[in-house]
């Protein structure tokens, strides 16, 4: 018995092909919608996982510091280096702003570092070129996102910051690339204005009567110096000794009224529940149009192709073909459409959407199964629609009159 | 008779039922045997193409009897369970049209047949060659049927019908599309087959070219049949 | 015969599928998870380092002399402006006397009031003096009575005492006198040392404090920085190393220095140790005090160790170590880091010989179980 499923996709080979392609690239956007979902979550889980940390100590009541800003004195990170359980306590600063270089600007996060080495909480757990910053002022890691290179001298606030090192998804939760500088850099970026308001804050102060007293030289220029120091970080990361329970030494710092602790996890609920949910919420509603569409797409398609045999399928009753082979004849085809498709959808999504689509867009092995198995099986039940009209055909139209 | 051959008996076919009943076939008696090819004439209306579905078991017939050769295929109800591996093994199907399989080719759409019928694909092309070099279209054995003229297909059509050498073969105006030089080699391949094989060959035509050429030929009226002899002239 | 025809479909159906079939097994196993990571690697070198350290300073000057009254007052003129180069003991500016100058005036009219109080109390004291010695005589002739003796006596004592009075008094005028003369003096600026003007922080007319500075010398010959380092990597700090000092104005020279000494007090608040540094060669012309200055103190190089960059170094579930390539495998070494130079090569104390091969680079993050695709160069970085 020769497959007339097969002949038949011989004989119209270049209609059929030319199809497939058409349901792949529609495959392909739903492909790509579900991983651009998956980077979305992802995002917000590569920050965490490249703190390096265990714990998260923020300002008190708030839910920082990425989510809400956070501002904890830079000398909190001391008293809990102390306690029980902690291997390592680094502060942190986190503060999303332009940063220039030459003529261009790009949005990132600068992400103050303590001064330290490879392996301090918050430093970038591993590079894709240059190397770690090893001086205390000037210098930058910054991610390959940015468009950066080795050797560049971004502009952050005042300073010049020459890029020694590159990272690779070191990104916001946002989906915007960080750039890792000296903390004490960071904090006069973050928390110091720029010249002109520097300026006005100390005019300002030189009019306000009780700071510019003549009988107390000194006075006004101590007031103007402790407003250009800066005692703040955002946070305070943790690591924690193995064997120790995190939640008891969370617990511990807790007790001091002026700060709050997340875990791994529960920062983890306030990025992904939190931050990103509406986002996600609206790709993941996408995400189910697209595959309603394209089954009902694929579901046409199939149909279209049948009707157009109907009077082959007559013939073909006629002379006596077993309705089973007629049932093979159309399944085959809307499987071996389905197929192709798929192929061409993943080929697409992998080779051609991810690489161009602004965010990140992780395409996971399980997604490419699942989808798969969905293409297939809305191949088979849109078959069905079309076995029903075949079978329902009359040979007998196959003799006019 | 001995296995081939069709007779029928008091065939009737009513579609609907009450009021807006209509009895196509009243009682239609018809006998061929083996090896004769008869002709089939009536105008449209006439149940002339109630009659063929009905012998070709395409549709049930509400009464009568219907033998194909020593086996009674109907008798007020079908005595036989698979009609579809009946009219593949017993009754061969020639069109007004080609109906073509466009996808597979010439040889396969012949020898579609056998193969369905269970015979090896080797063996079924080879039937199906056969058949080609007696209709002189073995030389367009490879060809899509898309390439072949129009008479061409028309004898690929008829190999189609012959292939699985079934008893009886129903041909419904097998020469229409074809000129007159055509029609009488159709009808005079279809005689050959008839006294080769022992077919019993029933054709409905109105073609006057091929009318002469009938021994015997069956009109049909308002549902009933009238036999009458032919000129039954030879053809060349 | 049958069979060729149908070969020839085939092929041209499998000459269309496999390239499409091809790429769509390659884009399942090469991108995505199951896809190899791409590392680059490098092997464990035997190298001396030269170990740095990097901080930030402001230029300041090494003698500052604020100038100013030791009484409130106005400021009646000042001689100098900044940038002008003074002489030890040059005259900067005068404050306004008010009424120091009629004071004085007044004290050297009682000076010579209390001289003539001395001539007139010498004067009684002389006739006193004789008097006394005439009645003592004339008791000794029997002609006076010893009260009248007595009496003459006693004028004698109260006039050598108004004597000493007047005299003290005039001792006492005379140290006003001097006090009030000094009061002149000191309002007058005077340039203590040779030096520059760097500052003048009133005009003539206005009101200053005692203690205000009106004007700011410096000395240009001494100029130093001011310079702090972050304390975790301020090991080795020690006097008398050399130093290169970038000054932020001129971003492309380097100077030579060195360290001058390291503060004895740190500054607990921002965690950093104070030094100072100071140039081998002034630079001219001279950098505005309070510029940036960047300074590298070379510390003395280290024997030849073992050196990995620093970009290798990770920390895996609490550990500091490398990832090791093993016969193709991946393995995790702890090591124990040393020291290391500014261009990020850290020496190996333990856990790595020589000619070992580390990962370096790594396109993510690494596990015990990663697969990893060794390259020259990770596509991400542009050469």
């Amino acid at each position: 018995m020769i497959s007339l499923a097969g002949r038949d996709i011989m004989h119209s080979l270049g209609k059929f092909v030319f199809t497939g392609m058409g349901l792949g690239l529609l495959i392909g956007i739903t492909l790509s919608m579900a991983g651009i979902y998956r980077g979305l979550v992802d995002d917000g889980k590569a920050l965490l996982e490249n703190s390096g940390a265990d714990l998260w100590v923020v300002q008190r009541d708030t839910l920082g510091p990425y989510a809400e800003s956070s501002s904890i004195y830079d000398d909190v990170w001391r008293s809990i280096r102390g306690l029980p359980g902690v291997a390592r306590a680094a502060n942190a600063t986190y503060f999303t702003m332009q940063v220039r270089h030459g003529e261009r600007d790009v949005r990132a996060m600068v992400a103050g570092i303590t001064p330290g080495a490879p392996g301090t909480p918050g430093w970038p757990p591993y590079l894709v070129a240059g190397r770690q910053i090893t001086r205390g002022h000037y210098e930058a890691v910054a991610d390959v996102a940015t468009g950066f290179a080795l050797g560049d001298r971004l502009r952050i606030r005042r300073n010049l910051y020459t890029v020694v090192g590159l990272t690779r998804r070191m990104v916001s939760s946002g989906g915007d690339p960080i750039i890792f500088i000296p903390l004490k850099d960071a904090q006069e970026a973050q928390f110091l204005k720029d010249n002109d308001a520097i300026r006005q804050q100390r005019e300002r102060t030189a009019a306000n009567p009780a700071f510019n007293r003549p009988q107390v030289p000194g006075l006004l220029e101590a007031v103007i110096a402790s407003q250009s120091t800066n005692l703040y970080v955002n946070a305070v990361l943790v690591q924690m000794k193995p064997g120790y329970e995190v939640e008891e030494t969370a617990q511990a710092i807790r007790r001091w009224k002026r700060l709050t602790v997340y875990t791994r996890s529960q920062m983890e609920e306030i990025l992904i529940g939190k931050m990103i949910a509406t986002s996600a919420r609206q790709i993941f509603m996408f995400l189910v149009i697209l595959s309603l569409v394209s089954a009902a797409i694929v579901a046409f398609i199939i149909y279209t192709l049948t009707l157009g045999k109907i009077r082959e399928i007559a013939v073909l009753k006629l002379i006596g073909t077993k309705n089973r082979t007629i049932v093979g004849l159309i399944m085959q085809q809307a499987v071996a459409l389905g197929a192709i498709g798929f192929m061409v959808g993943k080929i697409t999504a992998t080779l051609v959407m991810a690489p161009i689509f602004p965010k990140y867009v992780l395409l996971q092995p399980l997604d490419s199964v699942i989808g798969f198995g969905a293409v297939m099986v809305i191949c088979m039940l849109s078959s069905i629609v079309s076995i029903r009209a075949a079978m329902k055909v009359d040979p007998a139209e196959a003799i006019g009159g | 008779m001995d296995g081939k051959g069709i007779r029928i008996e008091g065939l009737k076919k009513r579609y609907g039922s009450g009021d807006t009943a209509v009895d196509a076939l009243k009682g239609v008696d018809m006998e061929v045997a083996p090896g004769e090819v008869v002709g089939l004439v009536g105008p449209s209306g006439s149940g002339k193409s109630t009659l063929l579905k009905c012998l070709g078991a395409i549709i049930e017939p509400t009464a009568g009897r219907m033998t194909l050769g020593d086996e009674i295929i109907y008798d007020g109800g079908w005595k036989v369970k698979d009609l579809r591996a009946l009219r593949r093994d017993k009754i061969g199907f020639i069109f007004q049209a080609p109906y073509l399989i466009p996808f597979l080719d010439v040889t396969d759409n012949v020898a579609l047949l056998p193969m369905l019928a269970g015979r090896p694909n080797p063996e079924a092309r080879r039937m199906a060659i056969e058949l080609f070099k007696a209709l002189e279209v073995e030389h367009r054995a490879r060809a899509m049927p898309s390439q072949l003229s129009g008479g061409e297909q028309q004898r690929v059509a008829i190999t189609r019908g012959l292939v699985n050498r079934p008893p009886v073969i129903l041909a419904d105006e097998p020469t229409a599309p074809l000129d007159s030089e055509r029609a009488l080699a159709v009808i005079r391949i279809l005689n050959d087959m008839a006294q080769q094989f022992e077919t019993a060959i029933i054709v409905v035509t109105h073609d006057e070219k091929i009318m002469p050429t009938f021994k015997r030929i069956y009109h049909i009226r308002d549902g009933v049949t009238y036999e009458e002899a032919g000129e039954g002239r030879a053809i060349a | 015969m049958n069979r060729f025809p149908i070969q020839r479909r085939t092929l041209v159906m499998l000459a269309g599928f496999v390239p499409l079939i091809a790429l769509f097994v390659y884009v399942a196993l090469r991108s995505g998870a199951l896809a190899p990571v791409p590392v680059t690697v490098t092997t464990v070198e035997n190298r001396p380092v030269a170990p740095a350290l990097f901080g930030i300073g402001t230029v300041e000057a090494r003698y500052t002399y604020p100038i100013g009254p030791t009484y409130t007052g106005r400021v009646k003129r000042l001689d100098v402006e900044v940038g002008d180069h003074v002489e030890a003991g040059q005259v900067l500016g005068e404050m306004e006397p008010i009424d120091l100058d009629e004071r004085i005036r007044a004290m050297e009219a009682a000076l010579k009031r209390a001289a003539a109080q001395i001539d007139e109390a010498r004067a009684r004291h002389g006739y006193a003096q004789a008097q006394a010695r005439r009645y003592q005589r004339l008791l000794e002739a029997r002609t006076t009575s010893e009260e009248t003796v007595t009496t003459k006596k006693n004028e004698f004592q109260i006039a050598a005492a108004s004597l000493n009075a007047a005299q003290e008094e005039s001792v006492r005028v005379g140290a006003e006198l001097k006090a009030l003369i000094a009061q002149r003096e000191s309002l007058v600026f005077v340039a203590p040392a040779a030096g520059l003007v760097t500052a003048r922080h009133a005009d003539p007319g206005a009101t200053v404090v005692a203690g205000q500075a009106v004007v700011e010398l410096i000395d240009p010959a001494q100029l130093w920085i001011n310079v702090r380092f972050d304390q975790i990597n301020a090991r080795g700090l020690a006097a008398d190393l050399p130093a290169h000092i970038v000054l932020r104005s001129q971003a492309a020279e380097s100077r030579t220095g060195r360290v001058l000494r390291v503060e004895p007090l740190a500054d607990a608040v921002t965690e950093e140790t104070l030094a100072k540094a100071v140039f081998d060669e002034l630079p001219q012309p001279l950098p505005p005090l309070g510029e940036l200055a960047e300074v590298t103190v070379d510390l003395p190089p280290l024997a030849a160790g073992p050196v990995v960059p620093n970009a290798a170094i990770q920390r895996i579930d609490g550990q500091l170590g490398v990832w090791r390539v093993i016969d193709g495998d991946l393995r995790f070494t702890p090591v124990t880091p040393g020291v290391t130079d500014l261009d990020g090569h850290i020496q190996v104390r333990d856990g790595l010989e020589v000619d070992d091969e580390i990962i370096v680079y790594s396109a993510k993050a690494l596990h015990p179980r990663s697969r990893i695709r060794v390259v020259q160069r990770l596509t991400e970085v542009k050469p």
